[in-house]
């Protein structure tokens, strides 16, 4: 029986507590057609969201495998689903029907798309794809940064050599004169990754721009290269939006395999990702699209906000129909004032279009406050000089713990335009300190500059040496600095435990054994005339094990049986190990670089680390070691997974390891590039980027930065425009835009307050918020009226979590402090053959098994 | 329709396309003999249990029981994936194991539990009730790998008739509601950040029926043992650390065939002519 009427649903919501206004009742009673739903801050999209797909799926039947949706993280996506299931739990008891949400295509933009690629419902047989491999955003960098392939690359552009290209790229794209490498890739990779996302073929580009010609050139290069073979190939996250597409266009029922297309967060799409989701919705025409173009943060990503402010005219022009329009504009996260605030803030800046037809926003939406509390809730500091101003608002955090408006530290957030080279987050950096109040703020300077990676990476140092330089550039010279800084560190560190002391004396004692024993191998080996390449017979490993001057290990090594016995099987396989294969293999050492990791946070300095987060006094330190294990990993998944003699000789490691690899991390550290989701680890007051606030919110809102400059358009977007001929945002007022977008994300994230700092002297505030504090009155932090601020509810999880039986119960109850710091903190095990093993034979039944149901299908058709 | 030895070949592609794909996804990789040693497992899986195979009607089944509370009031639910469901006059449910029969066999109580409250799970999502639950171990015996190393195809064929990987699994409904508060408590624990590890008593004691210690088994495996507490005592004990005994300690990262396995593993992974 199908149940339609509105009362089903309106009894629902009685029983969930839930009572939507006009809009929100419309947007989620809408059904069929293409849906423009504005979601202002704090609207309760989410919730939208998850009425809607409750309705489809409830009361229209349609069924979970024939929904796209698609959130901008994963996170996102996640709360979406468990909210769903909770519902339909409920939902369960009246109708006694369950829904398997798994088969509905529930992810980031970028997962959904990885599924088009792997799933049978596209392609023509039903049979199995090998999906591309994803390089992710630092294995892209580290294969064009990669000296050999940056060779390959720039000559396929005809450049005179690598610094020809290098300052050519640079001057092009960033107007500077560098010969910077790190800089040069950094560049192309932003053009290359613009080219994917507007589908541009190298091939048919028609430009007369010299530069331009070698860069689509470049671009036809780095594409080639990623094809591994006929039937396998890599890409990178643009490129794998580019692949989902294309499969779409080959397989001709794509239009009609999901008859609702969802898209969250749609301000932050980017062409190729449009294009997507209006093949998907061609057949159907439901598609609806959630956003708020003043929350639009992603242009340097290639976003396009033109997506969302443009989708009435989208609509008319892919699918000949317009969409039905309801703007969710009550406001439920924040205090009135704070609404108020924000949307004065957003008028500073004139969005009319030239020549006076529309606007570059979607204007006419009216954000109202649900909130009527009349209280000012916008706090402003004194007007004085900085250093006054971070002691003055560091204090009054510290007072608003004590007064118990907060009850953590990590419930008041600092929000900055930008984190790297900040004067402002050094500042409050040192008002905290000297309050002895913790911060976390990984991302202030660069990740690898926090006391854990300085010592960890000094630790590295002290064993295995450090790289030297004859000419040292700009960036080296900063770098070489950093490096005695980790060595100091690790010096102190040292000093203060004789049993660590001991350990990095006996691994520097085992590297030079192997480096002996290679060197005296090497040359028994040129003395007998061998040749390293030719196989190693028994007889030459028996004469090495016999030389007197080898150390005790390789002689045991030497005589291992396991190695001989696998020399004796591979000769009778007629594949004979080769001489050079027996001199890595007996000079290796036992321990990778994240064992090395692991062994030496047994001592002292990092044990106490670990104590902390057991216990729940301090996640801040075990974060960040759980970082650099992935940054570890991903050395040795990227480079090199064994220390061998050969490698360790003559430095060779060390400028792997050092110059090349950890240089490229620092050197990456300095762009905001690092802006993953971090942890609010508790007992800590975060620090963050605008970006990285974007869908959160906090009871107490800081706005640390009120500066940033409005530029010029980037060279990128420049070439873009050339090449796809569209139009878009006047380039002269693109960064005009963005910032005042930015500024609006971070004000409309308070819950009960918003501190504004009143800074004298120069980059005190964008031209926006000076008209502000002109034309509005404030409260200051003195005049504050303490009994008028709420006090923060702990986070309600109203949607409750998943917790998995394997993955966490099971582990859980295996040891609790295994489960924290593998599934917790993200640490990367160091020895994983037996899941490697495991996953491989899992992986290869379950396709065995749908192979087989192939088979069956085909029969019974 | 492919035949068996079709299939079997077919078996073998897919195998090494996907041995590719693991190893360009996490960079490591296996020794030959272990390669050839996961692919036998799947194969012999195929030949054994060709009946059970043909049968399957769905695979990497998800599973999820929402609307659960812990003890202190928070949401949750439960989740889980069964490998393999067949779905034609009875209703079986299989979870695939890559370890040996006789770990299957001594933690039986194990299986029960997670078998259990699937079997519930399913019960509650789909109306099809469920007949059957088991494991399959997927780790053929000894004796069939030495037959089939050394090219014995009688004695293969003795012992693979022999061999018996299905281990059925009894329903008890009653296990379910304790699994399921316990389940709870513990969502408490993790929300709390309550991380200590094992205790002591627990390293030295045996694993579940594993037949050896939990500090063999569980810590040994584990790279954070270095820094844990309880592993540190129950290596070095409480008195005064000899500087010894802590070389020893903190200088044992694997059992030397592991050692083995990873080294030969990491050599042939490695493009040293390319660094």
């Amino acid at each position: 029986m199908l149940i339609t009427s509105k009362t089903d649903i309106e009894r629902l919501w009685k029983q969930q507590n839930f009572k939507p206004n006009n809009n929100q009742r419309e947007a989620i009673l809408h059904v069929d057609g293409p849906l423009f739903l504005t979601a202002g801050p704090g609207s309760g999209k989410t919730r939208v969201l998850l009425w809607r797909t409750l309705n489809l799926l409830v009361f229209h039947n349609v069924k979970p495998e024939e929904i796209f949706l698609s959130t901008f993280t994963e996170k996102a996506a996640l709360q979406l689903k468990e909210g769903l299931q909770i519902l339909l739990s409920s939902v369960k008891n009246e109708t006694n029907r369950s829904f398997d949400l798994s088969k509905m295509f529930l992810g980031t933009v970028h997962s959904n798309c990885q599924r088009i690629l792997l799933e049978r419902d596209f392609s023509k047989e039903r049979v199995r794809r090998q999906p591309p491999v994803l390089r992710d955003e630092l294995a892209q960098y580290l294969k064009i940064y990669n000296k050999r392939y940056w060779k390959e690359i720039v000559e396929s552009a005809e450049f005179a050599d690598e610094e020809d290209a290098q300052r050519s790229i640079n001057q092009y794209l960033e107007g500077k004169n560098i010969a910077s490498r790190h800089s040069a890739v950094q560049n192309v990779i932003k053009v290359f990754n613009r080219f994917s996302e507007e589908n541009i073929d190298a091939a048919k580009v028609q430009t007369k721009d010299p530069l331009l010609k070698q860069l689509l050139k470049m671009y036809r290069h780095y594409r080639q290269s990623l094809i591994i073979s006929p039937e396998l190939q890599e890409v990178d996250f643009s490129l794998l939006q580019q692949a989902a597409y294309n499969a779409l266009l080959e397989y001709p029922g794509s239009s009609g395999v999901f008859s609702h297309v969802i898209i969250d967060e749609y301000q932050d799409t980017n062409p190729i990702q449009e294009k997507i989701f209006f093949q998907l919705a061609a057949g159907k025409k439901n598609i609806c699209v959630v956003g708020d173009d003043d929350q639009a943060l992603y242009r340097f990503r290639g976003a396009t906000v033109e997506n969302l402010v443009e989708f009435p005219q989208r609509c008319k022009d892919y699918l000949k129909s317009s969409p039905r329009r309801y703007d969710l504009d009550i406001n439920y996260r924040s205090r009135k004032h704070i609404v108020d605030i924000y949307k004065h803030f957003i008028d500073k800046c004139d969005w009319k279009k030239e020549g006076g037809k529309g606007y570059y926003r979607v204007a006419d939406k009216v954000i109202k406050a649900n909130s009527r509390d009349a209280l000012l809730s916008v706090i402003v500091s004194e007007k004085d000089k900085a250093p006054n101003v971070y002691k003055e608002i560091a204090a009054y955090v510290k007072k608003l713990k004590a007064e118990g408006k907060v009850q953590d530290y990590n419930q008041v957030a600092f929000l900055f335009p930008a984190m790297k080279n900040s004067a402002r987050v050094t500042g409050f950096l040192e008002a905290f300190e000297s309050l002895g109040v913790p911060v976390y703020a990984p991302r202030a300077g660069r990740f690898l500059e926090v006391n854990e990676s300085k010592a960890i990476w000094g630790l590295l140092l002290k064993i295995f040496g450090r790289p030297k330089y004859d000419e040292m550039s700009f960036g080296l010279q900063d770098f070489n600095r950093w490096i005695k800084d980790c060595i100091e560190y690790a010096d102190q560190l040292i000093e203060s435990d004789s049993l660590l002391k001991e350990y990095i004396n006996d691994r520097k004692q085992e590297i030079e054994t192997v480096v002996g024993d290679y060197e005296i191998l090497l040359k028994l080996a040129s003395r007998r005339k061998w040749d390293v390449k030719t196989p190693a017979l028994p007889a030459m490993i028996d004469e090495m094990a016999k030389n007197p001057s080898i150390s005790l290990r390789a002689k045991k090594n030497l005589n291992n049986h396991f190695f001989r016995k696998s020399l004796q099987i591979k000769q009778k396989e007629k594949k004979p190990f080769s001489l050079e294969y027996v001199l890595r293999r007996v000079t290796a050492l036992d321990w990778s670089i994240l064992d090395l990791f692991y062994q030496l946070n047994g001592f002292r300095y990092f044990r106490d680390m670990y104590r902390l987060a057991e216990t729940g006094l301090d996640e801040g330190p075990v974060c960040n070691l759980g970082l650099i294990t992935q940054y570890l990993s991903r050395f040795m998944e990227e480079y090199v997974a064994i220390l061998t003699a050969p490698l360790l000789y003559e430095d060779k490691f060390v400028r792997i390891f050092f110059a090349s690899y950890t240089y490229a991390l620092f050197r990456l550290g300095e762009s905001e590039y690092e802006n993953a989701e971090d942890p609010f680890p508790k007992g800590r007051v975060p620090f963050l980027t605008i970006h990285q606030s974007k869908g959160l919110e906090f009871p107490v809102v800081v706005m640390g930065g009120l500066f940033r400059k409005d530029r010029e358009a980037s060279k990128v977007e420049e070439i873009i425009r050339h090449i796809s001929k569209k139009e878009g945002e006047p380039l002269d007022r693109i960064s005009e835009f963005d910032n005042m977008r930015m500024f609006y994300v971070g004000l409309s994230r308070a819950k009960n307050l918003l501190v504004l700092p009143r800074y004298k002297g120069p980059a005190a505030a964008h031209d926006a918020f000076r008209e502000l504090f002109a034309d509005t009155k404030f409260t200051t932090i003195q005049e504050t009226n303490w009994s008028a601020i709420p006090e923060a509810v702990l986070d309600q999880e109203d949607l409750g979590k998943n917790y998995s039986y394997t993955g966490d119960y099971l582990n859980y109850r295996k040891c609790p402090r295994q489960y924290m710091v593998f599934r917790k903190y993200g640490f990367v095990p160091s020895r994983s053959q037996t899941m490697f093993f495991g996953n491989l034979v899992h992986k290869t039944i379950e396709d065995l098994h749908q192979l087989l149901i192939n088979e069956r299908k085909k029969t019974t058709v | 329709m492919m035949t068996p030895q079709k299939i079997e070949e077919r078996i073998r592609e897919i195998f090494d396309e996907n041995y590719e794909l693991l190893r360009l996804e996490g960079g490591h990789a296996l020794t030959e003999d272990i390669r050839n040693y996961a692919l036998n497992q799947v194969i012999f899986y195929y030949k054994k249990m060709r009946e059970v195979a043909e049968k399957v009607t769905e695979t990497e089944v998800k599973l999820s029981l929402p609307g659960q509370r812990t003890p202190k009031g928070r949401r949750f639910s439960i989740e889980g994936v069964v490998d393999i469901v067949r779905e034609e006059e009875e209703v079986w449910m299989y979870d695939i194991k890559t370890h040996d029969l006789d770990f299957v066999l001594a933690n039986k109580e194990l299986y029960e539990k997670q078998l259990n409250i699937y079997g519930y799970i399913w019960g509650q999502l789909r109306q099809n009730q469920l007949d059957h639950t088991a494991v399959i171990s997927t780790a053929f015996p000894i004796a069939l790998r030495r037959a089939w190393q050394e090219n014995d195809f009688a004695k293969a064929m003795y012992e693979m008739e022999k061999w018996n990987p299905l281990v059925e699994i009894e329903s008890d409904p009653k296990n379910v509601t304790a699994t399921i508060s316990d389940f709870a408590a513990i969502v408490d624990d993790i929300e709390e950040n309550k991380f200590e590890p094992a205790a002591l008593e627990t390293l030295q004691a045996e694993w579940g029926s594993s037949g050896t210690k939990f500090a063999t088994r569980v810590c040994r495996n584990c790279d954070a043992r270095f820094s844990c507490e309880s592993y540190r005592r129950y290596v070095l004990g409480t008195g005064e650390k000899g500087k010894a005994s802590f070389k020893k300690y903190i200088e044992d990262i694997a059992p030397e065939s592991d050692q083995e396995e990873w080294l030969g593993a990491s050599l042939t992974q490695t493009d040293f002519d390319n660094l």
